[in-house]
């Protein structure tokens, strides 16, 4: 871990001292792990995940620096975004999987398209259930089957996610063939936020009575 | 409440700073005090300051109490609810221009403007106008310090354009915005600091021309923001509208055409609505008046609490709609909120408390005045910005998302809504043509996959970009949403590392000349509001003067000598023509009064001897 250039004191996080309260701007800009002083991780414990953000928080945030100059208001301003992005990435499990494939010199989305093989079948069908629903209106069959698909989806994500995990833990070496497999399971993942996303954007202008 | 004891000597003004909420319909200033928040109001009046402004024959511009008295006589030169046209276009704002009584039209850059006794006034100025009203009366509340420093609210679901429009108008208005908070936030932090909550709070604010929905997580002094929704033109002013619209419909046999749609009795409509909703919170049922003498109109219509309810349920749902939109976000069910908050003077309806508590299945709070938690949260903020406590952290997010036009008009989403504040993302950039040295990019605000659907908020050219073949140059452009939700773009061509410019036309948005100006005029303007107030003040001073000293010459006249009883009277006759002459400005007046003193100066003398005399001869003073 990193040492403070002003007090030598042990820093938690490169973008600020908890001792000294110093503010950094550290370039190139820290990776989401480092800026919460973690090691990169597919499992990551969201509890201290978020201590870690709100005491980072409360040395780096604008609103702790707002009656000193512009300078140190606009290096609060980066740090405090680079913090939050780091926070946003590291607990959602699907960036997170994201990122851990690109660091480890794994192929980007544009590199390999592929999905695992039984899933197209499962998009086409669901994607024309989809449409079904949004010709038809509110409270019709088509709509009330939505439910069941939802939760289907909701369990196929969950299984993917599984998946996800038994090729990153542990981390494989750089380069390494699961990188690519896991990249062709979060291609999946992404096609199933997309068409969660779409069934709550139907559930929600539908709403039920209450 | 009193005036506050504050040592100024102790308490320099640089070390105090407002918070204030610039309401659509009222608004009001607070500060930290003793350990809490407090509303700042001088002594015999009430807290707020009404958001409306009268346009005086004269050319000034009346704010707060007065304006919204006057628009009663004179509708046609009284404006309200201006937050509703902050940061829009002419365009934006057709239902509600239905309801301004003059003509409006718009700047190049998209701002709309009022035209009111051969003046034009953007929504940015007017607000300043009300923010110099509003600070005024804190001022004085506090023994005349002056404070220049402010945290300013606006709705949680505020984009971009009207975060500037209002950070513009605290500029305007002379003033330093340490942060632009979002209102619910503002709310919670009044509430949560009060009552030490734990867990997750819906905070429901229905204003005067705005709705929010914020749904936040409570614990250890961290306020954070999960989710919000809302929608910026939909408040109390709606409300209003729907009566409006069957008083105008009822009417209609009465009047003629024309008559219906002159903007002055429209504004007279509303009022007369205002009145008839704000007794329905209360009573069971209310009549709405409209009296026109002149055309000879009474007209008189009762109106049930159950007739309203069932006019207004449409404009509730739509509250509710947004809550559902912002529990999604959360990923919350209703029952896993604990607790309940209203905000606005709308939440006073009884309706919109009875729906809100079924929808949430539990019974809001509303101990805090609805009408003060928000700029008692703004005081809050504005004390951990100044310094006073690292207790509070407060994390907000931006309502809506920011993308980038595609080629074919789609948009790429490069921020999400509800990501906290601050926040960033880079994006790259490259040429299409060999040397070509400038890319043009449209950023927008929206949840809407076409840019055409989006708000949006300016057009964005990068120049200087260096001569180099197609696709080579790297253009990383940062887009940083920062802690008060408004965005700024930088951009660095990363092959060579020289620092692209970029050119900005802000959509319905003030340029830096433009604010420049409006700022020496609102001095200006505030100059001669002064000197017109001393103008007046020292009319009634010279009545007075006049008056005692005609008291005085009829006592003690006789005993002058008959040069400075000439003197007198001169000075008296031209004193009491200076007052009455309108033309007159404060510093003319002021040469006639201390004119008129000098005169009497003998006179006084004279009748101080009588008073004088008359004590020692026994007489008590009425005797004389």
């Amino acid at each position: 871990m990193a040492v403070c250039s002003k007090c030598a004191a042990q820093l938690e996080t490169p973008l600020a001292c908890g001792a000294c309260g110093s503010l950094f701007a550290p370039d190139p800009e820290p990776t989401p792990f480092e800026c919460l002083g973690l090691t990169p991780d597919f499992d990551v414990d969201a509890a201290e995940v978020r201590r870690r953000l709100l005491r980072a928080s409360r040395l780096v945030h604008p609103d702790f620096h707002g009656a000193s100059g512009e300078q140190s208001r606009a290096a609060a301003e980066r740090a405090t975004a680079a913090l939050n992005r780091a926070h946003a990435l590291v607990l959602d499990p699907a960036a997170r999987a994201d990122w851990l494939v690109r660091s480890l010199g794994g192929p980007s989305e544009s590199q390999v398209r592929s999905m695992p093989q039984d899933f197209l079948m499962e998009v086409m069908e669901w994607n024309e259930a989809l449409d079904a629903a949004r010709g038809s209106a509110p409270g019709s069959a088509a709509r009330v089957g939505l439910e069941a698909l939802e939760a289907s989806l909701a369990e196929r994500r969950a299984s993917v996610l599984r998946e996800v995990r038994r090729l990153l833990v542990p981390l494989p070496a750089r380069e390494a063939p699961a990188l690519a497999l896991a990249r062709a399971q979060l291609n999946a993942l992404r096609y199933l936020a997309n068409a969660l996303d779409q069934l709550e954007a139907l559930r929600l202008d539908s709403p039920s009575p209450r | 409440m009193g005036f506050i004891e504050l040592n100024v000597l102790n308490n320099a003004s640089s070390n105090v700073a407002l918070g204030i909420d610039l309401g659509t319909t009222n608004s009001l200033g607070a500060m930290w005090k003793d350990g809490r928040p407090i509303v700042l109001h001088p002594e015999g009046s009430c807290g707020y300051v009404p958001s409306a402004l009268h346009f005086s024959e004269q050319g000034a511009v009346i704010v707060g109490r007065e304006a919204r008295e006057l628009a009663l006589v004179d509708p046609a030169h009284t404006l309200f609810s201006i937050k509703r046209f902050m940061g829009r276009g002419l365009k934006d704002v057709e239902n509600d221009a239905r309801s301004v009584p003059c003509p409006l039209s718009e700047t190049a850059n998209g701002v709309v403007q009022f035209e009111m006794r051969g003046r034009k006034y953007t929504p940015q100025e007017l607000s300043a106008l009300i923010l110099m009203k509003v600070k005024d009366q804190a001022c004085k509340a506090l023994g005349g310090l002056e404070v220049t420093k402010v945290v300013v609210t606006v709705p949680a679901y505020f984009d971009d354009a009207q975060r500037q429009a209002t950070r513009d108008a605290a500029r305007i208005a002379g003033l330093d915005v340490l942060r632009i908070v979002n209102e619910p936030t503002a709310a919670s932090l009044a509430y949560g600091l009060d009552q030490r909550k734990r867990g997750t709070v819906a905070v429901y604010d229905l204003g005067g021309g705005t709705f929010d929905v914020s749904i936040l997580s409570i614990e250890e002094g961290v306020f954070q923001v999960l989710a919000t929704n809302g929608d910026t033109h939909l408040g109390g002013d709606d409300f209003d509208r729907t009566l409006v619209e069957i008083a105008r419909k009822e009417l209609a046999a009465l009047m003629r055409p024309s008559a219906l749609e002159d903007r002055a009795f429209l504004q007279l409509l509303r009022l007369a609505a205002e009145r008839c909703k704000i007794e329905l919170s209360t009573d069971p049922e209310a009549y709405m008046h409209v009296s026109l003498p002149e055309s000879g109109v009474q007209w008189r219509r009762k109106f049930t609490r159950h007739e309203y309810d069932a006019l207004t349920a449409h404009l509730i749902e739509r509250t509710l709609h947004s809550c559902r939109r912002a529990l999604a976000d959360a990923k919350l069910a209703p029952e896993q909120i604990d607790e309940v908050v209203l905000v606005g003077g709308s939440t006073r309806m009884p309706s919109v408390r009875s729906r809100v508590e079924k929808f949430f299945g539990r019974k809001p709070h509303c101990e805090l005045n609805p009408d003060e938690v928000v700029a008692l949260g703004a005081a809050v903020q504005a004390h951990v910005l100044m310094g006073g406590t690292r207790e509070v952290l407060l994390m907000d997010v931006t309502p809506l998302s920011l993308g980038i036009e595609t080629m074919g008009g789609a948009v790429s989403k490069i921020i999400q809504r509800n990501s906290t504040i601050p926040c960033q993302a880079t994006e790259g950039f490259t040429t299409y043509v060999d040397g070509q040295n400038g890319i043009d990019f449209h950023v927008v605000q929206g949840e809407r996959e076409l840019a055409t659907d989006c708000r949006s908020l300016g057009r964005f050219k990068l120049k200087g970009i260096p001569a180099l073949p197609a696709g080579m140059p790297r253009v990383a452009v940062r887009f940083h949403i920062d802690a008060n939700g408004l965005l700024t773009v930088t951009a660095k061509e990363e092959s060579t590392g020289t620092s692209a410019r970029i050119e900005i036309q802000p959509m319905n948005g003030l340029s830096d000349g433009e604010i420049e100006s409006m700022l020496n005029s609102a001095y200006r303007n505030a100059r001669e509001d002064f000197d017109a107030r001393r103008a007046a003040d020292l009319r009634i001073e010279i009545g007075t003067m006049a008056r005692a000293t005609e008291r005085g010459l009829s006592q003690a006249g006789p005993a002058l000598d008959r040069e400075t009883r000439r003197d007198v009277e001169d000075a008296l006759g031209a004193a009491r023509r200076s007052a009455a002459d309108a033309r007159l400005d404060a510093v003319a007046l002021q040469k006639h009064r201390d004119e008129l003193e000098r005169a009497t100066l003998p006179l006084a003398a004279l009748l101080m001897d009588h008073v004088a005399k008359a004590a020692l001869s026994g007489k008590r003073l009425d005797e004389v």
